[in-house]
């Protein structure tokens, strides 16, 4: 820590207050670009380090284009914050099998792989299969398979513009179907 | 491109749908994430909006191969239908028993038989306790409970302690868990649960949640938060359920408490304790995120919130305000 960090605690810092101000709108910023509420909660820790431990007499005109740029900055490398948050928290929990009515409950086997219930899953398959044909295909594509938007216009033949509206209605469906 | 979906989009949702694609988009500029903070400050209704989005993008990024492999089966048994001539069943019904299939597989049944385990955290411990129902107990540290799964209830019996439940939506098995002489009534949502000397409290991540004590039930809602501090009257307050969960994470986020109750927390992840030597830094009030990774770590990032400096002695680690002439 410098001498200037520990002369400014964290109170007086604009930006630190700045963080604190739009620490939700970042969440959500960084959830919408990571994919992840997970990640976003992470990458946003990261930041208030981050943020924390810049110095504070460094004059900044606008802390929310900083905090934006440094979100950015972190979302970019959020592949790799992901794989270390994985060894982290895998670190952090005990690795204990246990035994409840006769079944071997084990810790989470993998945070990739979500188990969800019968009725979730079915709800989620049923609201998929009741899309338009280029619909389904197009949101199929996106975001169960992983492709991005140019990738899944090259498949189906079609513009980006095209896929972004396909994605766009299937959503708007989608999101009546589902509960949160 | 997404630009323009953004600047014609009518409704709120449309709105939220145009931002989570452009914000997914390849290249991302500091002044779309101005443009993107002043269209959520703009109304309340927006990041709300965007927030319900975002949810029904990740269910289905997260559950991805499932569904694939749900629609490829209803697909087959639809085309297995058609060929046979039997128009009468559409795919919705194909849909149905090929998730119900896929659903055996990815869960197995419980034994109807209960049964009750008992589960405890020692200082520093976190345990993710996957139960047969599908539900998950996240234990912190210093946390004690008894967990039974019976054909009609799922009961849990939790001493001193905090964890976050996860719990399986079972409209014929309610999930009650019953602390400090409070019974928390749920059917499936997600919330944390906090016993500990300094008070009760629940705070509600998802769904609704039924609390019965000694006083009126109490009905919290998503992003509400329950307190009951020994003496004191109950109290209902809006919170970001985030912050209290993330502990799960490895993080403890705090916004305006006191010292006091921040090293009474630290004090619980780590063996070697914490003490304040002085009654006013005690009650100083601090916000911040730490990491729980390391001791002497947090307790420098501690050092960086508040002016105060640390002393180890054979009683562990004491904490002193900074102007303190020792």
């Amino acid at each position: 820590m410098t001498d200037a960090a520990s002369q400014h605690p964290g109170k007086t810092n604009a930006l630190v207050e700045a963080y604190f101000a739009k620490r939700g709108n970042l969440v959500l910023f960084l959830s919408a670009r990571t994919g992840s509420h997970a990640t976003a909660e992470d990458l946003v820790q990261e930041l208030y380090l981050k943020v924390a431990g810049l110095d504070p007499a460094i004059e900044t005109s606008s802390p929310n284009a900083l905090l934006y740029r440094m979100a950015i900055n972190l979302a970019h490398d959020s592949a790799r914050s992901q794989r270390r948050s994985e060894v982290r928290d895998t670190a952090w929990r005990n690795d204990v099998r246990v035994e409840l009515a006769g079944e071997d409950i084990a810790d989470e086997p993998s945070a990739e792989r979500v188990v969800i219930s019968r009725e979730r899953l079915a709800q989620l398959i049923a609201a998929i299969a009741a899309l338009p044909p280029q619909r389904q295909k197009a949101f199929k594509l996106y975001k169960l398979q992983g492709m991005t938007q140019a990738e899944a216009a090259r498949v189906m033949g079609i513009s980006v513009k095209a896929i972004e509206g396909h994605i766009s209605a299937a959503l708007k469906v989608l999101v009546t179907k589902v509960d949160p | 491109m997404s630009v323009y979906l953004v600047h014609n989009a009518e409704t709120t949702q449309d709105q939220a749908i145009a931002w989570a694609l452009r914000l997914q988009g390849e290249t991302m500029s500091i002044e779309d994430g101005l443009e993107f903070d002043a269209w959520l400050e703009a109304s309340p209704a927006n990041p709300e909006a965007l927030a319900q989005i975002l949810s029904v993008l990740e269910t289905y990024k997260a559950a991805g191969l499932d569904v694939l492999e749900g629609l490829k089966q209803s697909e087959q048994v639809a085309a297995r239908r058609l060929a046979k001539g039997r128009w009468s069943f559409g795919a919705g019904l194909g849909v149905l028993a090929a998730a119900t299939a896929l659903a055996f597989v990815v869960i197995s049944q419980g034994s109807l038989i209960a049964q009750t385990s008992n589960f405890a955290t020692k200082n520093g411990e976190h345990r993710s306790v996957k139960l047969a129902d599908g539900s998950t107990i996240d234990m912190n540290s210093e946390t004690g409970m008894a967990v039974r799964l019976a054909p009609h209830e799922r009961h849990v019996t939790m001493g001193q302690g905090e964890a976050i439940f996860d719990v399986a939506h079972d409209q014929a098995r309610p999930f009650e868990i019953e602390a400090g002489g409070h019974i928390v009534h749920v059917l499936g949502t997600q919330f944390d649960v906090r016993n500990r000397p300094d008070g009760f409290s629940v705070i509600v991540s998802r769904g609704v949640v039924q609390v019965r004590g000694n006083g009126p039930t109490v009905i919290l809602r998503k992003g509400e938060r329950l307190d009951f501090a020994p003496g004191e009257a109950s109290k209902v307050s809006t919170t970001n359920p985030a912050d209290a969960l993330g502990w799960r994470t490895g993080h403890l986020i705090f916004r305006d408490q006191p010292l006091s109750r921040v090293v009474a927390d630290l004090n619980r992840q780590f063996p070697e304790q914490i003490r304040i030597d002085d009654e006013r830094l005690a009650q100083e009030k601090i916000s911040g995120v730490l990491v729980l990774d390391n001791q002497n770590l947090v307790l420098e990032r501690l050092a960086l919130m508040l002016p105060l400096k640390t002393v180890r002695s054979d009683q562990g680690v004491v904490l002193q305000s900074k102007s303190s002439p020792f």
